[in-house]
């Protein structure tokens, strides 16, 4: 149980750095970032409890008790055809119990994000890959291409710990950031208090010209894209003796291709490494992705996308994408599991929805069934994946309210 | 309740027995002797026509940890029964589940992932948790981390080098250490693409060799039972035997293990540019009290190879098949490389790679020096360790088979002038006594009163030496029937493996400052304390003993 005032490391479980160094203090069950300039403070404390907060079990409007809401989730599921699990975020106790509980039951699990995890491991599914991490691209990097916008906005610390780190092992000067896509001004005055930066404003869809455009024996133009700032860009990339190329998959939603782009940067990498050293870095979503994908192709050879089925996991990558199975009417449960993030959840009105959720969770409609589960590293510990799939972190528990975690529910209905 | 399996043909060779009638008692888990017995007898089973060994153990298996599961996902069509590439008879990068349903029909009780990265260890941990039946346990990689060859560079006293060792083996969890292409793997980070055993890395100015000295110095040291598990520099190149024996010497006449032999032991003489050095590497281990090595041995077929090996991957990813591939530069800590690969019968090479495996196997004098390993998956899955098993017992089973590849191996081998089988006393040495006597693990691999209850036992009266070693008709893990007659009776899960060395705490000063100037976590984090190692990660642990203090 937390006391009040009593000063711990937070392990932050809210974006895919997952950062160990946040310090916190918590009060009465509510926890405050105590650094006044750590720009996570804002986005954390969102996650605080308010008068809003849901800490007993409902069904549909009504307040029950935990097991009268377990009762009724046994009897929805005993009562319809086929329950689809969406994970939206949750530590590694939870991605197990929901294998366990899936296994037993003959269920489908899918993950909010799969659609970008694909877009993502496809390259390493079909040709080459290099790929780093967040420690050697501190390190080492030296030219960082960075494609997107919202990088820095879904992983706030990104710039301060790795890009614009103050200390490195072998980088004495500032990296050289190129910023491809659409980033703000404010971004961009940002990072150049950390980086020299160069930004080139272009539609993702031409990022293959783009890099092709950068070799030194090319002479290739790109649409909308000065000379002299390609040879400037040539001269800096041909410089570079370790490239890290990032990218947030969900950033290229809007291109008419989003799997040629990170083909395209993939292919780019593996190409310098011919001479040089190059590495990809994609970040990954903030809801628990890796956790999800790494736990889930351990168990069943699969990142997502199963189903159990005659004593084994199955994989469709199209059947058992969650949006589709909806849409088509081929779930009539879905089971919502989201730890992480309150934001809103979209529920649909043709299934029976279960949430076990964050306890500041809003929907779009009223949940059949909700029960309040802890966040974890808030509420309990746990383990989840960072960003770059190599490292993972063991959350605390900080505070001391007594929810159930997504682990203790599953069990109990298993 | 005691359990007796009675009248079985034991073989228990750290005590020296070898196919004798005997009893086993069985109590709490443990092995008892008769005379210990003060309770009635619950469960009575008849050995009469069965070996009776104890659990087998794998002292080299990647089963755990980042490179397995990239290959995992790299090769999904190999576990999907919906693709319509899927092939059923092939595990190469099977899940946590295959894995232990796999090693306990076969009769494995223990495994040991060999390259547990530090910074990755919390998931190899929790991989490898999430394997039934098994006990495990894992090595760190040292060697390629920027800490260690700074410390070397700076010129830090052995001693020092020693608390850093050990504070490895306790942070991670882990049972021994390994090194993979001794600096290799950093210097690639700094595109260098090679560097022989003298070689100095152009950024630390340090050579492969010295790297060795001061982590088999350090082992050694520290009372570790498992001496320096060495993935020697140029792994795969021909003519790398020179660099083998020069890794050999550069343990300086302590402990040292050379595993996955086979792809160290590489001459380059003939039209090819390619030959067996077996002879002249089978002649080091004959004479040399302090190597041991496992081999690594190839099988024809589709497998995938993982390695932290960075540099040598990179190097052989256009052999790719299918054609894809990774590799990856990790956390100023080490690096990995995953290309999946198809040994083919019909190529000299891989053919040749095959008959030296078999070569260095039937030219060790001594199977407590050997060990049975496929690297798996490198050269292997490991469910073809029965079939390696009836090559090397079975000389006409294997001269078949080396009959029916392309005729010039005849001239690059000796293979088909061994006579030699191995007898079922040194399989069950090689797999079981041996790899517990290396590895310091008191209570396996033999049968002495107090040590833990896990039994294999085969059936006498198949003639089939593959087919007896592959669906052996009881294994009992801890004192549980978790195999009956190919059925899974009941899932259990084990513990996992570690030694905690001592060592001055003060290493944790200047590696926390390190942590957090350098690295992007803390180390409290990094390390993984044994109750996280219970409660989150979800394996306990058994702390195997060191055998020196640390010396002030």
């Amino acid at each position: 149980m937390a006391s009040q005032n009593d000063n711990k490391n937070l392990v932050c479980p809210f974006c895919s750095l997952h950062c160990d160094d946040v310090s916190v203090t918590t009060d009465n069950n509510q926890y405050k970032v105590n650094e006044s300039n750590n720009v996570c403070a804002k986005k954390i404390d969102t996650y605080n409890l308010n008068n809003k907060s849901m800490l007993l079990p409902k069904k549909g409007a009504k307040v029950v008790s935990l097991s009268s809401a377990l009762e009724d989730i046994r009897n929805i599921i005993k009562g319809h055809n086929e329950t689809l699990i969406i994970n939206h975020g949750v530590d590694l106790s939870g991605v197990r119990s929901m294998l366990n509980f899936a296994s037993q039951k003959n269920y489908i699990i899918d993950h909010i994000n799969s659609k970008f995890l694909y877009q993502n491991i496809g390259v390493v599914q079909r040709t080459g890959y290099m790929a780093t991490s967040l420690t050697e691209a501190k390190n080492r990097a030296d030219v960082v291409m960075v494609f997107g916008n919202q990088i820095f906005d879904k992983s706030p610390r990104l710039l301060e710990k790795v890009l614009g780190a103050k200390n490195s092992l072998y980088m004495k000067k500032k990296k050289e950031l190129i910023l491809i896509g659409d980033f703000s001004e404010n971004i961009i005055k940002e990072i150049k208090k950390k980086c020299n930066v160069t930004n080139v404003k272009l539609d993702l869809d031409l990022t293959n010209d783009f890099l092709n455009a950068t070799s030194l024996d090319s002479s290739e133009a790109v649409k909308g894209l000065k000379k002299s700032k390609l040879s400037n860009i040539k001269n800096i990339i041909n410089k570079s003796k370790y490239l890290v190329a990032i990218w947030l998959a969900s950033d290229f939603i809007k291109a008419k291709n989003p799997k040629k782009i990170i083909s395209s940067i993939s292919k780019y990498i593996v190409d310098r490494n011919i001479l040089s050293r190059a590495a990809c870095m994609p970040i990954s979503g903030s809801l628990a992705d890796a956790t999800s994908s790494q736990a889930l192709t351990w168990t069943t050879g699969f990142s997502s996308r199963i189903k159990h089925s005659e004593g084994t996991f199955k994989h469709d990558r199209n059947a058992f994408d969650s949006k589709h199975l909806i849409d088509n009417n081929n779930v009539d449960v879905v089971i919502h599991i989201s730890t992480i993030s309150p934001d809103k959840l979209k529920l649909n009105k043709n299934v029976k929805n279960i949430v076990l959720g964050h306890p500041n969770t809003t929907f779009t409609m009223a949940p059949d069934i909700f029960i309040p589960v802890g966040i974890p590293g808030i509420d309990y510990e746990g383990i989840m994946f960072r960003t770059d799939n190599v490292v993972s972190v063991a959350l605390k528990s900080i505070r001391g309210i007594k929810l159930p975690t997504t682990q203790n529910i599953l069990d109990k209905l298993a | 309740m005691i359990t007796q399996l009675k009248s079985g043909n034991v073989y228990d060779p750290h005590n020296k027995i070898f196919n004798v009638k005997k009893d086993i008692f069985i109590e709490d888990g443990k092995i008892i002797n008769k005379k210990d017995i003060k309770s009635k007898i619950d469960k009575v089973i008849n050995c009469s026509d069965k070996i009776v060994m104890p659990g087998a153990i794998d002292l080299h298996t990647h089963i755990g940890g980042g490179k397995v599961n990239i290959a995992r996902l790299m090769l999904e069509e190999f576990h999907n029964e919906i693709d319509p590439n899927y092939d059923s008879s092939s595990i190469i990068a099977p899940s946590t589940l295959k894995t232990g349903l796999k090693y306990i029909e076969m009769g494995y009780t223990t495994c040991f992932e060999p390259a547990l990265l530090p910074i990755n260890a919390r998931q190899a941990h929790a991989e490898m948790s999430d394997i039934p039946f098994i006990d495990k346990g894992g090595y760190a990689l040292l060697g390629n981390d920027d800490y260690f060859l700074s410390l070397l560079k700076n010129k830090s006293s052995q001693s020092t080098i020693n608390d850093y060792v050990a504070f490895i083996l306790k942070a991670t969890q882990s049972i021994g250490i390994k090194v993979v292409n001794p600096g290799g793997i950093n210097a690639f980070k700094f595109n260098q693409r090679a560097l022989n055993v003298d070689e100095k890395s152009k950024y630390f100015n340090i050579t492969p060799r010295e790297i060795v000295e001061k982590l088999t110095k350090a082992l050694y040291d520290l009372g570790v039972p498992h001496p320096l598990h060495v993935h020697c520099s140029n792994l795969g190149i021909p003519g790398n035997f020179f660099s083998t024996i020069e890794t050999i010497k550069a343990a300086n006449g302590l402990p040292i293990h050379l595993t996955h032999i086979q792809f160290q032991s590489y001459g380059n003489n003939g039209d090819r540019g390619f030959s067996s050095a077996a002879v002249e590497i089978s002649n080091y281990l004959n004479k040399i009290d302090n190597l041991t090595c496992d081999v690594g041995q190839i099988m024809f077929g589709q497998t995938v190879t993982m390695s932290g090996d960075s540099m040598s991957q990179h190097r052989n990813h256009k052999h790719a098949h299918p054609k894809k591939w990774m590799c990856m530069d990790i956390e100023c800590d080490a690096g990995c490389g995953v290309v999946p690969f198809k040994y083919q019968d019909k190529s000299f090479v891989n053919a040749l790679q095959w008959a030296i495996g078999l070569e260095i196997f039937l030219l060790a004098e001594d199977p407590w020096k050997v060990f049975l390993t496929t690297d798996h998956p490198n050269g292997a899955p490991f469910t073809s360790y029965p079939h390696l098993i009836k090559l090397l017992m079975d000389k006409t089973f294997r001269n078949d088979i080396l009959n029916q590849l392309p005729k010039g191996i005849l001239e690059h081998t000796i293979l088909h002038t061994l006579k030699r089988e191995y007898t079922m006393d040194e399989i069950s040495i090689m797999t079981r006594s041996a790899p517990a006597k290396i590895l310091g693990l008191e209570k396996k691999g033999n049968f002495s009163n107090g040590s833990d209850a896990d039994i294999t036992v085969y059936n006498k009266n198949i003639k089939d030496i593959e087919e007896m070693f592959a669906h052996p008709s009881l294994v009992i893990k801890d004192g549980k029937i978790v195999v009956e007659n190919g059925q899974i009776k009941e899932y259990i899960w084990g513990k996992t493996h570690t030694v905690k060395p001592e060592y001055d705490k003060s290493i944790e000063k200047d590696l926390s400052k390190f942590f957090d100037k350098y690295h992007t976590m803390k180390l409290d984090n990094y390390i993984i304390s044994d109750d996280e190692m219970h409660r989150l990660v979800g394996s306990p642990i058994y702390v195997n003993n060191c055998s020196r203090k640390r010396k002030e």
